[in-house]
């Protein structure tokens, strides 16, 4: 009998666990397939569940094992990929319906990693259409309505990567791959209390992905701790000739030890202060507990973003480049089948927009770049709460009702800057606080430390929801 | 190197990043910026000469505001019959949105010699701290054209 206990043990965990033969991986499977029949619809977390294709998987997994060839922490692990993510033959809709009857004929480089060291794909994860691309205003701007938060179902999960938190925060499998071009892995991870990873643009290739924002977009982990996103992310990490923004093969591998990023030597942390113009009470509440912690084991300082015109910098970029990704959408008119009224209208402003100025906008990138690599000179890992506020009600306008600026999210994304979002406490109404570690470009494993760190002095992320 | 062309007050900033404050969790586009309730740029609108406009949109100069419509009609002239009067009216506020972003980007001193991340490959792949671009004397680059 597979308890909920053992569906919510993050991958270190159940990896022991299978290694050791105690815990079936058609049986682990199995289970969480049935939590994701049953809790899924209610959720809204899936595009489409693959059942024959992951028990498959989990038969060919165990046989594997039980004659003694286990290919590390994977394998057997179910898992969830972002329905942006190609699966050769299954539909991969971009959460839109102008690609409701989309199927590929070969799996993304992410997905072919994965099954290599043998996960098992349980299904495509919902998600905001285009990855909200073409903008929107409303949680249901997806081909599958409004992913719902596992810790009050009257709230939203936040996007791009809807589908993939609430997978991860309902144990509906044991991680989940989302994607993030500003906000939509970070975010999800900090509304529904989990932990996600945006590597450093680059380190994972998107051959078989949705793309939006080519110069942007990134392919990251949403797990349960800092630990399982790097175990994730060492597997899916590396160049990839079929996607030249991959960097190259000594810079885009990454390889995880636990003990040895232990013993390594304590990040120094810069407490950002700037990095949210103002802070939701209860989410200051728990982000000066999380504060009082770090202090407690590493040294701590002050620091502040450098100021500039760096969202609208971002905001430039994305619009030119998704304009440019969704030109056919948009001039053919189908774009007008998109579900938010933002997204219908949105890519023909966007495309307006000329050349001199998204050209402006990459030179202020570079200078930005410089910038940023200066405060790392100084600091190791910047820490700010990931959000301002907590988790948003499905009703939200998120055009009028969630004003703030979020030059954190710009600086990082425009940057291609690895950051990780790790739960910290809980708001008065129970809702999930994330803290944000984010560091210079490819030193991921700094991220990865430091809130690894975190976790050992805490159990946030240990927490669960109470779903029925 | 390229520096801000004046310091900016935190009000300024915040006032500024206003606009761009929806795009956090959603990745908006430009278009899907949350509305200025007031002035966002530093050339003032002309009231006078212009006809109003809602109180929602940005308040931009005579040339922006010249700039937005004429990308306006681009987008109703090459889609023409496409649009509903409601759309139209919906594409016009967003065209106006997308403004005050633009202004600030243009506001920021760049020099000819700024190079564009043409390619994100983070910075340390390229060169760390490399030679100053040939640019023009500080003076003479301040002024924008």
């Amino acid at each position: 009998m597979i308890t909920e206990e053992i569906l919510y043990l993050p991958v270190s965990e159940l990896s022991k666990r299978i290694e050791s033969k105690k815990l079936s991986p058609v049986e682990l499977t199995k289970a969480y397939l049935d939590r994701s029949e049953k809790l899924g619809p209610k959720l809204n977390a899936y595009a489409k569940l693959l059942p024959d294709i992951a028990l498959e998987q989990a038969q060919a997994a165990e046989k594997e094992i039980h004659r003694g060839h286990y290919r590390g922490p994977l394998h057997g692990i179910p898992y969830a990929a972002k329905d942006l993510l190609a699966v050769k033959g299954i539909p991969c809709t971009w959460g839109a319906k102008p690609f409701a009857n989309q199927v590929f004929d070969y799996d993304a480089r992410v997905v072919e990693h994965l099954h290599r060291v043998g996960a098992i794909l349980l299904g495509k994860a919902a998600m905001i259409e285009l990855a909200g691309g073409m903008g929107y205003r409303f949680a249901n701007a997806s081909l599958q309505d409004a992913s719902k938060n596992p810790w009050n179902t009257s709230c939203w999960t936040c996007g791009s990567s809807s589908g993939s938190a609430a997978i991860v925060g309902a144990a509906l499998a044991a991680f989940a791959i989302g994607t993030e071009t500003w906000g939509s892995i970070i975010c999800p991870s900090a509304y529904c209390g989990i932990s996600g990873l945006r590597p450093t643009y680059g380190r994972v290739s998107r051959y078989g992905a949705m793309a939006l924002s080519y110069s942007m977009d990134k392919i990251g982990p949403l797990a349960r701790s800092a630990e399982d996103c790097a175990r994730v992310f060492a597997a899916i990490a590396g160049h990839d000739f079929s996607d030249r923004s991959t960097l190259p093969i000594d810079k885009a591998a990454f390889t995880y030890s636990a003990s040895l990023e232990l013993a390594a030597k304590p990040p120094r942390i810069g407490l950002l202060t700037n990095a949210w113009k103002k802070i939701d009470g209860s989410v200051h509440k728990v982000y000066s507990a999380a504060e009082k912690v770090l202090r407690k084991y590493s040294q701590t300082h002050s620091a502040l973003l450098p100021e500039g015109p760096w969202e609208d910098a971002a905001a430039v970029i994305i619009s030119v480049e998704g304009s440019a990704a969704f030109r056919e959408l948009i001039r053919s008119g189908e774009v007008a089948d998109l579900t938010d009224p933002l997204g219908q209208l949105a890519g023909y402003v966007n495309e307006q927009i000329g050349g001199a100025d998204y050209v402006r906008a990459l030179q202020v990138r570079e200078i930005l770049q410089r910038k940023m690599m200066e405060l790392f000179d100084t600091y190791d890992v910047l820490v700010s709460p990931s959000q301002p506020i907590p988790a948003t009600t499905l009703e939200t306008n998120l055009e009028t009702d969630v004003v703030y600026a979020d030059p954190l999210g710009a600086i990082g994304n425009l940057c291609g800057l690895p950051a990780l979002s790790v739960p910290c406490g809980f708001t008065d109404k129970n809702l999930p606080v994330g803290l944000h570690f984010m560091a210079r470009a490819e030193n991921d494993a700094a991220v990865i430390q430091a809130a690894r760190a975190f976790q050992q002095h805490t159990d946030w992320h240990r927490h669960r929801p109470k779903l029925v | 190197m390229s520096t801000d062309q004046k310091p900016q007050s935190r009000r300024e900033f915040a006032r500024r990043a206003a606009l761009l404050s929806l795009a956090a969790p959603i990745a908006a586009p430009l278009a899907a910026a949350a509305p200025l309730p007031t002035g966002s740029v530093s050339m003032a609108a002309d009231d006078q000469q212009l006809p109003k406009l809602p109180p929602n949109f940005p308040k931009l100069s005579e040339q922006s505001r010249a700039e937005v419509e004429a990308r306006y009609e681009s987008i109703v002239k090459q889609y023409s019959g496409r649009f509903n009067d409601q759309q139209k009216a919906e594409l016009r506020r967003l065209s106006f949105l997308a403004q005050p972003a633009l202004d600030n980007l243009r506001a920021y001193t760049i020099h000819n010699g700024d190079s564009p991340a043409l390619y994100l490959k983070p910075l340390v792949e390229r060169e760390k701290k490399p030679a100053k671009p040939a640019s023009p004397s500080p003076a003479a680059a301040a002024k924008k054209p």
